[in-house]
Formats: structure tokens, C-alpha cells, sequence
């Protein structure tokens, strides 16, 4: 993918880049939201990073300009500790996402792979399958190698989302903004015992894992 | 309406204006009174004189006909309503201006001029045997009456407009007062809950007491406003400075952890200065938080928030950790709760701070209940739970950023959860209280503003 990144931090800035290269991305840095402007008007990114608070034009600003003009690449704001206005302004203004910082690489890396892949695939189907597992989302039942598996509805929520995204990270946030529409960290690893629920039902009969855990990142469903 | 009249009748300027017109009535009433019955009580004693001296002319007369041509001829000159003269002379016949009749209602003197047959008033008489006969001279009263009257119109024509005159004045004085006191409550009230830019701005024509302690509070605002932003400048700058070092700290320790093999006690520490830095960009990012919140979100974010609902979602993303460690945790939602303008994400947080409060500071098997219901008009939350509860003493401390009790000290947090539910609570004008669950605590949030009938 080519990510544009725009951030006036030089550590994080080389951080991100730096991160997303050995992931095999081509990335543009550029530290000031004039620069920026000027390099996403160029429209060949598929995913624009984008700090708030920029020199010269801030974050808020440059959106607004590029959706205005038309540019629909994919934008997730970056925006530092503790503004609570951050999340709401940022996504009227044209965000498609939002990030605090400071954050663990593996959450922007699975962000920014959410983003590129919008709407998620299989938005049609009927029928996910990964694995021996498939979900009938119309008789809303799961069978895993033929075996029945009963799950409460917010265990089938919360495989279907990993389904849909599969071969995808989900980390902890992802999945309760997503699941639960929570845009702060609860501090008990609630995530964590909620998969570990379905994972008792999902996993543990059967031989192989079907849910990963993705060291330092969160969950995928391998495709 | 009632209530108006209360708080009216309890102001200071009509309760001076009632007091006096209480204590000047009294004063005219004694006086007046008092004139009365010494002015009275002459007019009384001159008429007894007269009465007297009177009797003493006609004690002179020699025989019982000169007596009676003497009343005859007075008579002739008397008018009966003022002065009755009567004497039955030893011929059985009648001389004077009126005579004693008798009815079954006792004695009255009747006129013998044609036009008035029969007087009425009080007279005062005096009755003698004269020459074989009976003589007798009324005065009448009337004007003794007549002073009465008078006194009592003096009494109502002076009392009546001065009554009215003074309370109307003190209702006057007594409103504009309450709107001067009204319009420095007002100022107080957005100084305490936190607009620091409210004055009450003295109006010229207000009294100087008034205008007085207007001033000094405005003085105390401007010190006030010019203190808390020197200390939010500082907290500002300094939460500045340190973001962009934390967040660099946290940028270095994620990249070692992803870049270099580390093995064995340098792995430790390694994650261990992850979980510190984790720490403090949460402890950092609550307090900005806090302080954001206090210094005004804007309210104009506040759309209609489904509480029911959002107890739905707390319940449910915490009922395994709470089945986990050994915690009942329920929901009891009444039907039919209006939904209350405010912030969803902000009033979720504070759902999520109480439900975690509960299941980390009470041991395992606590019941925990979150219910919401209709108080009133007004929308009550309450999050309760069967633990150890918090000791009265303490539960205003408990609301202030970074404490926490001596028993709480092994157990993760950093005493700034309910510091946030209290200033989430106030941006939504809510009442915040702790009680006791017996055994256990209550969080109780009431909910004043509700918007219209909600969906259950
Ligand atoms: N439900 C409860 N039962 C007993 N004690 C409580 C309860 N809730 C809070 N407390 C006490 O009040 C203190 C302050 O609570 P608060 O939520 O502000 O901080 P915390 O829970 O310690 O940390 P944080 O919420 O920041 O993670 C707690 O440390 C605990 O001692
Ligand atoms: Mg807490």
C-alpha cells in the first residue's frame, strides 16, 4: 500500500514509517500540513495519516479541504492525550478514524489495514466460513466440522465481526468500538474474558485454534 | 405563586415596611384612645356640672307655679334633642319640652313639639322632687357621640392611607430588592459552578450595602479567574511539555519490543517499563481529561441518551469479568425512562468507572446492581453493590483526583475514576451522592433535565 503519514513529531513520525515500511508499505513523510496538502491533492495514497496539530494548517483543516475537493482517500487522525473533542470534531470533519497518543504500533498497523479494505469484504454473503467453522448469518447458527456450536448473541456479534475480517488484526479497541460503540479503555481486560468465552466454544473442543492471538496487536481469524 | 408570596413576605425591605406600619398603627391607636376618653370624660363632668347648677335655678323658684312657668318658658327655648326639661307638677298637669314616656322597653323621652315624638341618643338626667312635683333635666349625649364619630374618622381617614401608602412602598422596595439579590445569587451560583467569568456588575442605582458586598464579590471573581487561569496555564504548559516526551518514551519502548530479541530479566524489564509508561499515559490522559471536562465541554454537544440503554451495554461488557471473579452483576431497568440530554460516550465512561469500582473494590460473591428508574420528574441511576462500602467520612475524599483509601492501596487504579464520574456528573447538572448499601455502596445519580418520554 502507499500511506501517506503527515506528523510534525520527528520520533513518532520516523516511528510510524519506519514500522509500516518493514511491513512491506510504501510511505511518504512529511512534517507540516502544507506539505501534507500539497502531497495528498496528488490523490495516489490509500491511507492518509494524519496528525491534528500540525504547523501551518492543522489536521482538521487539511480534511476538510481534501473531502471538500473530492479526495475520498481513507483519513485516520492522530491526535495527542486527553482532548475530548478530538474524536468527535476529527471524524465530522471527514476522518474516517482516530488514534491517541501514544499507541502500540500494532493498533495503527491494524487501523490502517481496516481502513485501507473499506467496507469489509463478504458484506453480501450469507455464509462465513474459516477453517471447519461456518456461520449461518440468515439461521444465525454455527457449526464447526459439522458440530453444532451454541452461542449467546453477543459471542456470534463478536465471531462475526472476526470473520468478516479475516486474516485481519482486531485489537482490544477495534473490537470494542465496533462491538460495543466504547471509544475509551476500560481498564479490566474485559475483552479478554469475552474472548476467552468464545473461545471455550470455539476452540477448545477441537484441535486447532481458529481465534489467534496476536501478540502486542489482538485477535485474528486466520483467512 | 405561593411560594412568591413566601419569599416575598420574608424579604427584608417589607418585613421593616410591615413592622412599621404595625408599630404606627399601635402608637395612633393609644393616643388617639386616650384623647378620646380624657376629652370624653371633661365633656361628661361639664354636663353633670351644668345639670347641676341648672337644678339649682329652679331649686329657687318660691312655689310650684312659678317652677313650672320657669321650665315652661325655658322650654319654649330648648330644643329637646339637647336639653330635655320636664316637670310633673303637683296638679297632675305637665310642663317641659318632652315628657318620660314608659313602654315595654323602659323610658324614653317624648317630645311634645309635633315634629320629633319620640328622641333617641343617650341623655344624662337628673331627677328632683320639687314643691309636691318631680323635676326633671336632661343633657343629651349626642355630642359626646358625635366626638366618637370624629375620633374614629381622624382614626380611619389617618391609618387607612398610611398603611396602604407603606405597604405598597415595602412590596415595591421588598421586589426590587429580591431582583438585586436575585441578580447577585444568580452571579454566585455560576461563580460555584464554575463560570469564573460571571460578575454581578453593580447597578448605580442600587443601595450601598448592596452595591457594597456586588463589588467586593466582583473583585473576588476577577482574583479568582486570574488565580485559576495562572494554575491552568502552568498545568497546561507543563501537561505539554510532557506529552510529547511521554508519548516519545512509549514510541522507544514499543520499538525495542518489536525490534530486539530480548530474552530472559531484560524482557521483564522491558514489559514492565511498558506496563509504567501504560500507566502514565493513562493517569495523564484522565487528569487532562478531568480538567478538559471542568473547564466546560461544550454542552451544545448534548444530544437525547437512552441511559437504559447504555446499562444494556455496561452490563454486557462486563458480566464475564464479573462471573470471573466470582461478581453478580445485574441490571434493573424500569420501563418507560425518558432519556436525559447529554454526552452518550462521557455517560458511558462513568457507567463503566462505577461498574468497575464495584467489581474491583468488593470481594468476590458481591452482588453488584445498576438500576435506573423514574424519581419524580427527574431520572435516577444508581450502582450498588454489597462490599465493604465507603466509611461516611470519607466519601467526600473519595471524589478528589488521586486519592484513594488506605485499603485500596494493593489493588490497580489511580483514585481518579470517581474524580471523573463527579465532573461528568456536574456537566449534566446531576445530583452525586454516596450512600450507604447497607452493607455496601450507592452511587446515586438523579438526573433533573429528561427529554420527553423514553423508549423502554
Ligand atoms: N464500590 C466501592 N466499594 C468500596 N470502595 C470503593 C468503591 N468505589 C470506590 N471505592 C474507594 O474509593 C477510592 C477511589 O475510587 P476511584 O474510582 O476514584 O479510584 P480507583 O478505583 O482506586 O482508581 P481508578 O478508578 O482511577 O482506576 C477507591 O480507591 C476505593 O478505595
Ligand atoms: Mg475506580
Amino acid at each position: 500500500m502507499k500511506i501517506l503519514v503527515i506528523e510534525d513529531d520527528e520520533t513518532t513520525g520516523q516511528f510510524i514509517a519506519r514500522g509500516l515500511r518493514e511491513e512491506g508499505h510504501s510511505v511518504d513523510l512529511v512534517t507540516d500540513g502544507r506539505a501534507g496538502l500539497i502531497e495528498a491533492t496528488g490523490g495516489t495514497h490509500d491511507v492518509m495519516i494524519v496528525d491534528r496539530m500540525l504547523p501551518e494548517i492543522d489536521g482538521l483543516t487539511l480534511i476538510k479541504t481534501l473531502r471538500a475537493a473530492g479526495n475520498r482517500t481513507p483519513a485516520l487522525f492522530l491526535t495527542s492525550l486527553g482532548s475530548v473533542e478530538d474524536r468527535i470534531g476529527g471524524l465530522n470533519a471527514g476522518g474516517d478514524d482516530y488514534l491517541v497518543k501514544p499507541f502500540a504500533f500494532g493498533e495503527l498497523s491494524a487501523r490502517v489495514a481496516a481502513l485501507a479494505r473499506r467496507p469489509p469484504a463478504q458484506e453480501q454473503d450469507t455464509v462465513l466460513k474459516a477453517g471447519g467453522l461456518e456461520m449461518d448469518l440468515i439461521a444465525r447458527k454455527v457449526t464447526r466440522d459439522g458440530v453444532t456450536i451454541d452461542l449467546l448473541p453477543r459471542e456470534f456479534a463478536i465471531l462475526e465481526h472476526l470473520l468478516r475480517r479475516k486474516g485481519r488484526v482486531q485489537t482490544r479497541t477495534m473490537l470494542l468500538e465496533a462491538i460495543w460503540d466504547i471509544s475509551f479503555d476500560p481498564m479490566t481486560n474485559v475483552v479478554e474474558t469475552h474472548i476467552s468465552r468464545l473461545r471455550a466454544k470455539v476452540d477448545k473442543p477441537f484441535d486447532t485454534e481458529l481465534i489467534k492471538t496476536v501478540r502486542g496487536a489482538g485477535y485474528r481469524i486466520d483467512a | 405563586m405561593k411560594a412568591r408570596l413566601t419569599s416575598l413576605l420574608r424579604s427584608m425591605p417589607l418585613r421593616l415596611a410591615l413592622a412599621l406600619v404595625l408599630l404606627f398603627t399601635l402608637v395612633s391607636l393609644i393616643s388617639l384612645t386616650a384623647t378620646y376618653l380624657v376629652t370624653a370624660r371633661s365633656f361628661d363632668q361639664a354636663l353633670r356640672n351644668d345639670l347641676t347648677q341648672r337644678m339649682a335655678g329652679f331649686r329657687a323658684a318660691p312655689n310650684a307655679l312659678a317652677l313650672a312657668q320657669l321650665v315652661e318658658a325655658e322650654a319654649r327655648e330648648t330644643d329637646p334633642e339637647r336639653m330635655v326639661l320636664s316637670y310633673f307638677a303637683p296638679n297632675l298637669r305637665h310642663y317641659g319640652n318632652a315628657a318620660l314616656a314608659r313602654d315595654s322597653e323602659g323610658y324614653h323621652v317624648v317630645s311634645l313639639s309635633q315634629d320629633s315624638p319620640r328622641l333617641t341618643g343617650q341623655y344624662l338626667a337628673l331627677t328632683a322632687a320639687l314643691h309636691g312635683g318631680q323635676l326633671t333635666i336632661a343633657r343629651s349625649r349626642s355630642e359626646i357621640a358625635a366626638l366618637r364619630r370624629g375620633f374614629l374618622n381622624i382614626l380611619v381617614l389617618s391609618l387607612v392611607p398610611t398603611v396602604l401608602v407603606a405597604l405598597s412602598g415595602g412590596v415595591l422596595l421588598a421586589r426590587r430588592s429580591a431582583r438585586n439579590v436575585q441578580a447577585v445569587a444568580h452571579t454566585l451560583d455560576k461563580l460555584t459552578t464554575g463560570d469564573l467569568k460571571a460578575r454581578v456588575g453593580a447597578v448605580p442605582a442600587w443601595s450601598d450595602d448592596l452595591a457594597e458586598i456586588a463589588g467586593r464579590i466582583d473583585q473576588m471573581a476577577e482574583a479568582q479567574e486570574s488565580s485559576v487561569a495562572a494554575i491552568k496555564q502552568v498545568s497546561s504548559d507543563i501537561a505539554h511539555d510532557l506529552k510529547t516526551p511521554i508519548q516519545r518514551v512509549a514510541v522507544h519502548l514499543d520499538e525495542l519490543s518489536r525490534h530486539a530479541e530480548l530474552t530472559g530479566a531484560a524482557a521483564e524489564d522491558l514489559d514492565r517499563a511498558q506496563a509504567e509508561i501504560d500507566r502514565i499515559v493513562s493517569v495523564f490522559g484522565s487528569l487532562l481529561q478531568i480538567a478538559q471536562i471542568e473547564s466546560g465541554t461544550p454542552r451544545s454537544r448534548f444530544r437525547p441518551v437512552d441511559l437504559g440503554a447504555l446499562v444494556a451495554i455496561c452490563v454486557d461488557l462486563y458480566e464475564p469479568s464479573a462471573a470471573e471473579t466470582g461478581h453478580v452483576l445485574a441490571a434493573d431497568l424500569a420501563p418507560d425512562v425518558p432519556a436525559v440530554p447529554g454526552d452518550r460516550d462521557l455517560l458511558l465512561q462513568l457507567l463503566a468507572n462505577l461498574v468497575e469500582n464495584a467489581l474491583r473494590h468488593t470481594p468476590p460473591g458481591s452482588r453488584i446492581t445498576v438500576a435506573l428508574k423514574l424519581s419524580g420528574p427527574a431520572v435516577r441511576l444508581a450502582v450498588s453493590d454489597s462490599g465493604p462500602g465507603i466509611p461516611e467520612a470519607e466519601r467526600e475524599n473519595v471524589l478528589r483526583r488521586l486519592y484513594r483509601l488506605d485499603r485500596s492501596r494493593g489493588t490497580p487504579g489511580s483514585g481518579l475514576g470517581l474524580s471523573l464520574v463527579s465532573v461528568v456528573a456536574r456537566l449534566h447538572g446531576a445530583e452525586m451522592r454516596l450512600e450507604d448499601n447497607a452493607p455496601g455502596l450507592r452511587v446515586v445519580l438523579t438526573f433533573p433535565d429528561v427529554v420527553g418520554p423514553g423508549s423502554s
